[in-house]
């Protein structure tokens, strides 16, 4: 059996707010596999963010283990998990987040700028994920001469431009339209299918969950339930 | 690449805020290398006084003359190889006053060799004529004189003896360049005997403010000093023989305390500034929250964080600030003939402009790095606003 991707045990995450302690994941225990699209749903409050915020190093659990292809999360430290997180995440978030100073070529180029590639190879591997998105044309444009499904490609392509294993997407679709959002999840599940990479998708909306090879469901900071997408949606097999 | 990139495109978010600090900062550089100048300037003047002159004057005070039997004795000093009457006069030329002294016209140029040649005109000239003058080319072109042009001063410490209202009448002789920065060109030379004479038939024989001694190459100016001081210990009136760097140190302590008040204005102004470049180093921290999260989301560390907020904080004081020095350095040709004869000289010195300069840089340091380090402390997911 192969290693998990991502293997969290005992999860524990709590916030204090106004002096009360509000515990955001409850002692989580979860697997998931390399190369699959997952979909992490639940209502407002129940943890998802937090979980891919953990998963992606990008915050700390109070307690318990968060393993990430091999690593394990709590043993590094700050420096080491900023390192680990250019080597081997790729983020998607709902508000685009694109430097807005930047053009499209410059804003995917940034995560490369930590990668010891040449000027030149850089540049190529930009192109290339620009491509892969489907917008070389819009190079030079900066994201206010973009709609937001562009902006959320670029994103993708900025995601993916230093091959990583894991891409985590914080609503995605959250701020585009169906179309748009098609596009995207189109994207998302090419990257799984043919990349190899592991998806893991945060989305409140059942149809961009249905597009996903698994869906995770939180509830309370506990596992819900982990489900494939007909099964969830009673579509047919 | 992109780094470099970032920080001059952020600032460029905000042009006009960017604009308004960088101008604030060149006009406060500006000031304090101006003002700094005045001083350096002064000091420079010190420093260039020659250590082959000493003037002699009286115990009492510069404004308390001397016999004019004194000069003959004083040649007599071994040491001493010619002296020189130098009476300041301070009359007004249009009610415009500027210096003006009374010497022996004969021994002004050796006295001087160093320090001035003739641009127009001849000693020789000054010398046949008794109401002759020899002026400063800055003050000639300030009045717009030319050879031979007559001059009216209203004396204001040595009224005519025809009236308070009557002139003094000059004629321009010759005039000369300064050959060294700090030596007036607005100064105004003419013959002791024409204001001797005209004294005299008043009624009320002047006395002379100061000797200029030129010593011989080989006199010790200390033996010099204690012999002339010595040879009229008992009177009638005493003496203090200084070497010219001393004589003149009078002169700008009488400024008394403005040096320090340039220098407070200067370091005022500079404080202010700081607190505009915190202010705005600030806003422009708070601007870039989210692009910092998304930075560190992708891996960049803290250390860059830090590192982009103090290169912009640099990159706009540094800005600003040779803006300023390079305003300063434009204006001091201009300032200096503003100035006239007050502080002759008036130069931004190297020193001033690396002074103004390494103030940018620390200005920059200073005012970027309280929001830099909270740029590095700052939490990815506070910056992103991703918490649930």
């Amino acid at each position: 059996m192969t290693e998990p991707m991502i293997r969290v045990r005992n999860l524990t995450k709590a916030y204090r707010r106004g002096g009360e302690t509000l515990t955001v994941l409850d002692r989580l225990d979860l697997d998931m596999e390399r190369g699959q699209f997952y979909a992490l749903m639940g209502p407002s409050g129940s943890g998802k963010t937090t979980l891919l915020n953990v998963v992606g190093a990008l915050d700390r659990p109070d307690s318990g283990e968060v393993f990430v292809g091999g690593a394990d999360l709590m043993a590094l430290s700050g420096s080491e998990l900023s390192r680990w997180r250019a080597d081997t995440i790729g983020f998607v978030f709902q508000g685009f987040n694109l430097i807005s100073v930047l053009t499209a070529y410059q804003n995917v180029r940034l995560p490369l700028l930590l990668t010891p590639l040449s000027r030149q190879r850089r540049r190529e591997q930009a192109m290339h994920a620009l491509e892969l998105v489907g917008l070389a044309d819009r190079a030079k444009h900066r994201p206010g001469q973009l709609s937001g499904g562009q902006e959320q490609r670029v994103a993708i392509a900025r995601a993916i431009a230093t091959d990583p294993d894991l891409i985590l997407a914080d609503e995605p679709t959250g701020d585009l339209d169906r179309e748009a959002a098609d596009q995207v999840l189109e994207l998302l599940g090419r990257l799984s299918r043919e990349l190899q990479k592991t998806v893991l998708m945060v989305t409140h909306d059942p149809l961009a969950a249905e597009r996903s090879d698994r869906i995770v469901h939180i509830d309370k900071g506990r596992l819900g339930g982990l489900e494939e997408p007909a099964v969830a949606h009673g579509a047919q097999a | 690449m992109e780094f470099p990139l970032l920080v001059l495109r952020n600032l460029t978010r905000h042009p006009l805020r960017s604009l308004l600090t960088v101008g604030s900062l060149a006009i406060a550089l500006f000031l304090f290398c101006t003002l700094r100048s005045v001083i350096t300037t002064l000091e420079a003047g010190l420093a260039a006084a020659s250590a082959q002159r000493m003037v002699v004057q009286s115990t009492v005070s510069l404004f308390v003359g001397l016999p004019p039997t004194y000069q003959a004795r004083i040649e007599q000093v071994p040491g001493v190889e010619s002296t020189c009457k130098w009476q300041w006069f301070g009359a007004l030329y249009n009610d415009v006053p500027f210096s003006q002294f009374a010497v022996d016209s004969e021994r002004l140029p050796a006295l001087f060799e160093k320090e001035m040649e003739l641009a127009q005109g001849s000693y020789d000239a000054w010398e046949r004529n008794v109401i002759g003058c020899v002026v400063g080319e800055g003050l000639a072109n300030q009045f717009r004189w030319g050879i031979g042009d007559r001059i009216p001063l209203i004396g204001v410490f040595f009224p005519h003896p025809d009236g308070a209202d009557v002139a003094w009448e000059f004629e321009v002789e010759a005039i000369y360049r300064p050959l060294v920065r700090n030596f007036s060109g607005h100064g105004m030379f003419f013959h002791w005997d024409y204001f001797d004479r005209t004294l005299k038939a008043g009624g009320t024989p002047p006395r002379v403010g100061a000797y200029y001694l030129k010593l011989e190459p080989t006199a010790d100016p200390a033996s010099v000093s204690a012999a002339v001081d010595e040879l009229f210990a008992a009177g009638p009136q005493r003496v203090q023989t200084a070497p010219e760097a001393q004589f003149q140190a009078q002169f700008v302590s009488m400024f008394g305390n403005i040096p320090f008040f340039l220098t407070a204005i200067g370091g005022g102004v500079l404080a202010a500034i700081l607190l505009a470049c915190v202010n705005t180093m600030l806003l422009t921290a708070r601007d870039q929250t989210r692009d910092l999260g998304v930075l560190k989301a992708l891996g960049f560390g803290d250390g860059r964080a830090f590192g982009l907020l103090i290169a912009q904080a640099l990159t706009l004081c540094g800005l600003g600030g040779a803006l300023g020095v390079g305003l300063a350095l434009l204006a001091q040709d201009g300032i200096a003939a503003a100035l006239g004869g007050s502080f002759p000289g008036f130069a931004v010195a190297p020193r001033t402009v690396r002074l103004g300069l390494g103030i940018a840089v620390a200005l920059g340091l200073v005012s970027g790095a309280f929001p830099a380090w909270r740029a590095g402390r700052l939490r990815v997911v506070d910056a992103l606003g991703a918490r649930e």
